[in-house]
């Protein structure tokens, strides 16, 4: 088996950089206690983790009771048991929102899924919003309004709020303050303008702690309005992100890798694909799809972006940007900056650049400038005036809080959102909360503002309420309830409504109401009814527009940049805090799903890490799972620090959302709080930072024990014009004898014969796929201990490679689920015949004569078979019951599970196809992972049909089957990773790296 | 037997008696019924104490692991067999000494094994015990283990007969069966040695039944002695045929580093290797206890010392020989699974072994060594230790790192998988121990066959003159 690589692949990250120091890291990888003796199980700690709180179990006679099995007396129309329902709703986000249809069971939600027709997700979707289906169920969410922590009726807060209503509307609302989230919803700023009138003197305040509050004002700086940019990745054939994770963590992450996958995807040699240049200090899952990634600490971007206005100047292009600042950062690399600003200028205006939400307005400005000049705008970046955006506004915020201190507000309402947890550490909410007379917080859960405030009044969820929203282009979307709210809970609008009103109203009503207006001139109901259908607005876009950009204060305001603080080094650290692609801000810390799913980068779960570089962990000491103090503005916070390579050197990076100490039994308690060494001068990253070893040591959860790829052709590989050179390089990488079988096979070539591909060109290992996968197929979690051990139960996971060098790798991802062998080696060794083939060419699992053995799972090469080490499922609370898909199983103790290729759903396709008496189509079957993913990297259907998309794909020479050479002829192949360096800069280490 | 019997000396080292301290059949009987009818010794009791309340540590994290699930050990995803798999392959390879002694010995005229084939008959009874009771529960639904034997049921199913943990079932069954019989086929002349000499009616009673109205006449001779041969052809396969079976739940799949050919003959070697280890270390034991010195004797602790000697190298060559293989075939992966055997994480293990199964047993190259009880005992002892370790090796190193580098992981044992292990300590001696105190633990028929009264000549000096 002769290997063909291209690339250097890494023997391991520690090997090659080959000093005493890796030498001991390289033990350290393999967990310290070889022979603990003992077991930290303790069952009682794992279960109190397992499947979002087991513990509640008991509790769940507070929930409303549900009268089941009684059939319906009169069923609801076209109402078939056992066949699910589909409405589209959307998920509000800041101020976007994504369209979604949902499926709903007999009256339950089970499955989110993109809305075809919605431009924020075109039936895509991502790990957050597949997972926002379990925090619906989420037992710990709560069940009544508080009052001073004792159970009240809502009608009690109305009651008590009728009382205070007068007296603020006769001061115009002197003394009141109210703390909302961002928001796009029409009928929430409709409200939201009525309260303005009923109160003029309050203050409305929006706090979010992860926004793009950066962008907007960069935008208003370079154009002088506030603007929403949207990027068309599809148009653009060179793309630069300046610390922009567009791919997975920005706004609009789903249309965006959509569209990022169309002009990056090829089906032959020659096709053309688009390139990407990464400057950015914190390895991100888009860094891991450039071509070409410059590492530098995020505080140099914006020098990085100045030099490149610069460079491009010089080249000619004209930005009318007198007096540009000299670039004080004296190791960006020259030639690097060269190509990129030539290949920017040579395929204008079809090139873009985009700067993330962490970088200063002057970044976003001068991003807008350059895209301005070079002609992009209107091509691959437009721009839209938004209407009726409630933004949010961090400046506001602490001046409130300082308002608030001083005493002259009697009374604060938080509308959801989570201020005690997530504000910044010089921002001390709790003490604020303890001035005002009254105080009442919105949220779904029992959270760290809900303690302190005098009432905690429970909001609904966006699957159990009514309302809209706007996505980030403008669309109306509605939201429509899927079930009645679980809890006496409310909605946001239903609360405002209260608010501004003093009436209380259901929210269809509300929204009904305000509807009136956006749907004026047209047949309203019918309208109406056509909106719940489509779950929008057609033509509801924000009108697009060109601006003019502000060259004097764009200017003016390069030229006031910041002076930066002191060098960076090992001892005056940048720290960097990102937000977390799992739970966001920490909103979603309770949710099982998202704190299991390994992070894509690093593949931790269960917990946040300081991430720091090779060199820097070297020269502070420090190895993976030491504990750390960071020292920040006089904050802070010992956490353990995780080795990442490709960070940018004396950097940590630190994600948000970890360390809840309210969040319910799944997130409390889990990671670090970051938002304590935050600091509202620095958010995301500043310069200062000192760590310091504690003597400590951690244990840090990870799903891949080891980062290389040992030089085995495991994701294959090529530049562009290696494949142009050599069109099957992927098959070429491994010789074997001819693959033979001594018995006479089964020839499958009958019937369907279900087969897929996943493209690794565009899979960007955003972790969709995963999460889809354990919504349809009921995958339990089983905590963090249990990850330690690798039992891990994801159908589909995902693995992560480092290829090159420890400084400034390339990472390739490479999703693995069953591949469904026709010539499978688990089903040879089954003593019970529990795994066998079905005439489909299905490896199909019999849970019920699996007798437990594993050793399937011991001789699939892929190792994508997961084992019940314990009853994972056995103590679900009855709300996650809910959550459950009817058409799977659910697992019990001891018994082998795999990815089934979505068994169920072709089964249903079968029915449908049988009672129209016709065959499957082709598209017809689409497996939730295929459907979950944004960059359509997954294709499933029938490879015996010449005609299907599958078997097209197939045909292509980027095809290759993963351990083919095993002879085991799997169903699943991969079509081989392509990048497009820039032909000056292929296998070039830019300065710094 | 004592009619095939030419010599009252041994055949392979004429000069050295087989049973020293000059014998007579009386002897023989009085020493050996003896053990069992004396008063029971305290150091009996307190072993028994001890070996029990380990089994009863063996039983009770079997009950726990029936309760919790599979999950209270240190198995995951790579590594799905643990523990469990590496004590059956190890229990059943100590089996492996027994039938061999009995069998394959018996029929090669070795009359020097009738000292010791009754108690390592025994010894392969209680360790396939042992053995059996781990693929048992090393499955996930022990409760449905039974699924893996073809019994006719409701569902319509068979077993899966492409399976080599079906073969196993089999093989492993039928070998306990087989040796099973031989072994109360041994005992038949001896419980009735004991029923004639019972005091208590109870003791006459049990020991009457057992011995199945032997009377010792010629005819019972002749048919005894007829069947006690087919028993010994029969078994003497299945001596090879279980562990190469048992090999090849590794060598049928296709993990690098247990897909390969060597496996049955490999394996065997091993288990007569580890075998005889254990027959070693309990027959050092028992000669010192039940002062056995003239039937165990000097004599047959170096012949053991030479079989292991010779299965040690081979286990040896067997290592080098994977080693080879793995350089020579050019496939990558099984180059990188050996290197990772002796160089990667798990190198402690690999070392382990290598230091126990084959430098140690080099020492038995010296006389010196063969004949110095105590050094004898150490080395069985390691050579034990070594070859759980080869097991250990095997299993885990092969799956911790297979062919996907994003799979590898690291198996770590738990409380619970350590407490089962030593555990099966404590029911094999239990076992052994009841043996000891209610069983003869040596043939008596079978050593007074070899007493020179039994073939009465001249000398053999005579003889050959003569």
């Amino acid at each position: 088996m002769k290997k063909k690589q291209g690339k250097d692949y890494w023997r391991s990250l520690e090997q090659i950089a080959d000093t005493p120091q890796f030498r001991e890291f390289l033990h350290r990888e393999f967990p310290e206690h070889a022979w603990e003796l003992d077991n930290s199980i303790s069952r009682r700690n794992f279960i109190s983790i397992m499947s979002a709180s087991l513990a509640l179990a008991g509790l769940t006679g507070c929930r409303r009771p549900v009268d089941k099995i009684v059939p319906y007396v009169a069923p609801p129309e076209e109402l078939v048991p056992g066949q699910p329902f589909h409405y589209a709703t959307s998920m509000p986000f800041g101020v976007g929102g994504y369209g979604l249809v949902v499926e709903t069971h007999e009256g339950r939600p089970t499955k989110i899924e993109g809305n075809r027709l919605h431009p924020s997700t075109r039936g895509a979707s991502s790990a957050i919003t597949q997972a926002s289906l379990l925090g619906l169920y989420d037992p710990d969410r709560s069940h009544k309004p508080l009052y001073r922590g004792v159970e009240k009726e809502w009608a009690e807060f109305v009651a008590f709020w009728h009382d205070l209503y007068p007296r603020y509307l006769q001061k115009k609302g002197e003394g009141l303050a109210i703390i909302a989230e961002s928001t796009s919803s029409p009928t929430f700023f409709r409200l939201y303008e009525e309260f303005r009138k009923n109160f003029p003197e309050a203050d409305f305040v929006v706090y979010e702690a992860v926004s793009d509050e950066k962008i907007y004002k960069g935008i208003k700086l370079a154009t002088g309005q506030t603007l929403q940019p949207l990027y068309h990745f599809d148009r653009a054939k060179v793309i630069l992100s300046l610390d922009a994770d567009f791919l997975l963590t920005e706004s609009g992450n789903i249309a965006a890798t959509r569209k990022f996958a169309q002009s990056r995807r090829i089906q032959s040699e020659n096709d053309s694909m688009n390139r990407l240049y990464v400057v950015e200090g914190v390895f991100s899952l888009t860094g891991a799809m450039a071509d070409h990634r410059l590492r530098l600490p995020s505080s140099q971007v914006v020098h990085f972006a100045i030099a490149l206005a610069g460079e491009l100047q010089t080249l000619g292009l004209s930005l009318n940007i007198s007096d540009l600042p000299d670039s004080i950062a004296a190791d960006i690399d020259k030639k690097w900056l060269n190509v990129l600003a030539r290949d920017l200028l040579a395929s204008a205006p079809n090139s873009l650049l985009i700067a993330g939400r962490r970088q200063p307005p002057e970044v976003h400005a001068l991003v807008a400038a350059i895209n301005h000049a070079i002609g992009a705008t209107g091509i691959t970046v437009d721009y839209a005036r938004p209407d009726g955006l409630i933004y949010p506004d961090s400046d506001a915020f602490a001046s409130l809080s300082r308002k608030i201190e001083s005493g002259s507000v009697t009374s604060v309402i938080i509308l959801g959102g989570n201020p005690v947890y997530n504000s910044c550490a010089d921002i001390d909410v709790k003490t604020v909360l303890g001035k005002v007379e009254h105080s009442v917080h919105l949220s779904p859960y029992i959270d760290e503002t809900s303690q302190l405030t005098e009432w905690h009044l429970p909001q609904s969820h966006f699957l159990e309420s009514w309302g809209d929203v706007r996505s980030l282009d403008g669309t109306l979307g509605i939201i429509q309830p899927m079930i009645e709210p679980l809890y006496d809970s409310h909605s946001s609008l239903e609360m405002m409504s209260l608010l501004v009103t003093g009436r209380d109203r259901r929210g269809y009503d509300i929204v009904r109401y305000y509807w009136q207006d956006i749907l004026k001139g047209t047949d309203y109901e019918k309208e109406w009814r056509k909106i719940l259908h489509d779950g929008l607005k057609e033509s509801s876009a924000y009108p697009l527009m060109i601006p003019q950009i502000d060259h004097y204060a764009l200017t003016e305001s390069l030229k006031n940049l910041p002076q930066q603080e002191g060098a960076i080094t090992a001892e005056n650290l940048e720290i960097v805090f990102t937000v977390s692609p799992s739970l966001f801000d920490g909103r979603f810390a309770n949710n099982g799903w998202l704190q299991e799913l390994p992070d894509s980068m690093t593949k931790l779960c269960w917990d946040n890490a300081a991430l720091l570089s090779f060199n820097t962990a070297d020269a502070l000491r420090v190895r993976n799972g030491d504990m750390v103090q960071i020292n920040f503005r006089g904050h802070r916070l010992e956490l353990p620090v995780w080795v990442m390579p490709g960070q940018a050197d004396n950097t940590v990076s630190v994600s948000l959302g970890y360390g809840r100490e309210k969040a319910g039994h799944v997130g409390t308690g889990v990671g670090f709080n970051s938002y304590r060494i935050r600091h509202s001068s620095s958010p995301d990253f500043g310069i200062g930072a000192i760590i310091q070893k504690t003597g400590g040591t951690y244990l840090l959860a990870t799903t891949q024990d080891h980062q290389s790829m040992e030089g085995r052709p495991v994701v294959r590989e090529a530049s562009l014009e290696e494949y142009r050179r050599e069109p099957d390089f992927a098959e070429k990488m491994v010789e074997h004898p001819p693959l033979v079988s001594i018995y006479t096979e089964h020839k499958y070539d009958e019937g369907y014969q279900w087969g897929m591909t996943i493209d690794l060109n565009i899979c960007t290992g955003c972790n969709a796929c995963t999460i889809a996968c354990q919504s349809e197929n009921n995958i339990p979690i089983v905590g963090k201990e249990q990850v330690h051990r690798g039992r891990e139960m994801h159908w589909i996971r995902n693995d992560r490679y480092f290829i090159g060098d420890t400084d400034n790798p390339e990472v390739v991802h490479q999703p693995v689920a069953c591949q469904h062998c026709e010539n499978a080696p688990c089903e040879q060794v089954c003593p019970v015949a529990a795994t066998s083939h079905d005439r489909e060419g299905l490896n199909v699992m019999t849970y019920n004569r699996c007798i437990g053995t594993r050793y399937c799972s011991n001789n699939c090469p892929y190792k994508v078979r997961r084992f019940n080490f314990f009853n994972y499922t056995g103590k679900m609370a009855e709300t996650l019951k809910m959550a459950q898909n009817p058409d799977v199983t659910v697992r019990s103790r001891g018994v082998m599970e795999k990815c089934t290729f979505c068994v169920q759903r072709i089964s249903r396709a079968r029915i449908t196809a049988k009672k129209e008496n016709r065959t499957i189509r082709d598209g017809e079957v689409i497996t939730a992972c295929q459907q979950g993913c944004p960059a359509d990297a997954i294709v499933f259907g029938n490879i015996n049909d010449p005609e299907s998309r599958v078997s097209q794909i197939k045909k292509q020479n980027r095809n290759y089957a993963l351990l083919a050479e095993l002879n085991t002829q799997p169903r699943n192949t991969y079509l081989a990773k392509v990048r497009n360096p820039h032909p000056e800069l292929e296998n070039y280490k830019p300065l710094g790296s | 037997m004592n009619t095939t019997a030419k010599d009252t000396k041994s055949l392979d080292n004429p000069g050295t008696p087989l049973i020293t301290g000059n014998q007579s059949f009386h002897s023989v009987t009085e020493k050996i019924s003896g053990i069992v009818e004396a008063k029971v010794s305290p150091y009996w009791y307190l072993a028994i104490t001890i070996s029990s309340l380990l089994a009863l540590v063996f039983f009770g994290s079997i009950g726990y692991l029936v309760w919790e699930g599979i999950g209270i050990w240190g198995v995951n995803v790579p590594v799905g067999w643990g523990f469990a798999i590496i004590n059956f392959v190890f229990w059943v390879g100590i089996g492996h000494a027994g039938t061999l002694i009995s069998a394959i010995l018996f029929l090669m005229r070795q009359r020097w094994r009738t000292s010791i084939n009754r108690f390592a008959e025994a010894m392969t009874l209680f360790a396939i015990t042992c053995a059996l009771i781990f693929p048992g529960i090393h499955v996930g639904r022990i409760w449905a283990a039974y699924w893996m034997f073809p019994v006719p049921n409701q569902m319509g199913m068979w077993p899966n007969f492409r399976s080599p943990l079906l073969w196993d079932v089999f093989a492993v069954s039928t070998y306990f069966t087989a040796s099973l019989l031989f072994w109360y086929t041994g005992l038949i002349p001896d419980f009735a040695t004991l029923r004639d000499r019972a005091k208590t009616k109870w003791k006459r009673l049990i020991m009457g039944i057992l011995a199945l109205g032997w009377r010792g006449g010629n005819r019972q001779w002749k048919h005894y002695e007829l069947a006690y041969l087919i028993l010994a052809g029969i078994s003497t396969p299945l001596v090879l045929s279980v562990h190469s079976v048992v090999s090849t739940d590794f060598a049928v799949s296709l993990v690098p580093g247990w897909h390969t050919t060597i496996f049955p003959p490999y394996f065997v070697a091993g288990a007569i290797f580890s075998g005889f280890a254990m027959v070693m270390t309990l027959g050092i034991l028992a000669r010192k206890i039940f002062g056995l010195e003239d039937f165990i004797t000097v004599n047959h602790l170096d012949k053991m010392s030479k079989i292991m000697l010779v299965t040690g190298m081979m286990v040896g060559y067997a290592y080098m020989m994977e080693f080879f293989i793995a350089w020579y075939s050019g496939n990558e992966y099984e180059l990188f699974t050996f290197l990772n055997r002796a160089f990667g994480p798990y190198a402690w293990a690999y070392w382990t072994m290598i230091t126990c199964n084959v430098l140690v047993p080099q020492l038995f190259w010296f006389k010196k060594v063969r004949n110095s009880i105590g050094a004898l005992f150490v080395i069985s002892i390691l050579i034990n230790i070594g070859m759980w370790f080869e097991r250990f090796v095997i299993v885990v190193t092969s799956l911790s790192r297979d062919f996907l580098p994003a799979n590898w992981d690291y198996y770590s044992p738990t409380f619970w998988d350590i407490a089962t292990f030593v555990g099966s300590f404590g029911l094999f001696l239990t076992l052994f121990l009841l043996f000891v105190r209610f069983v003869p633990i040596i043939s008596m028929a079978e050593v007074k066959g070899v007493l020179p009264q039994a073939d009465p000549h001249h000398t053999a000096k005579e003889q050959a003159k003569g």
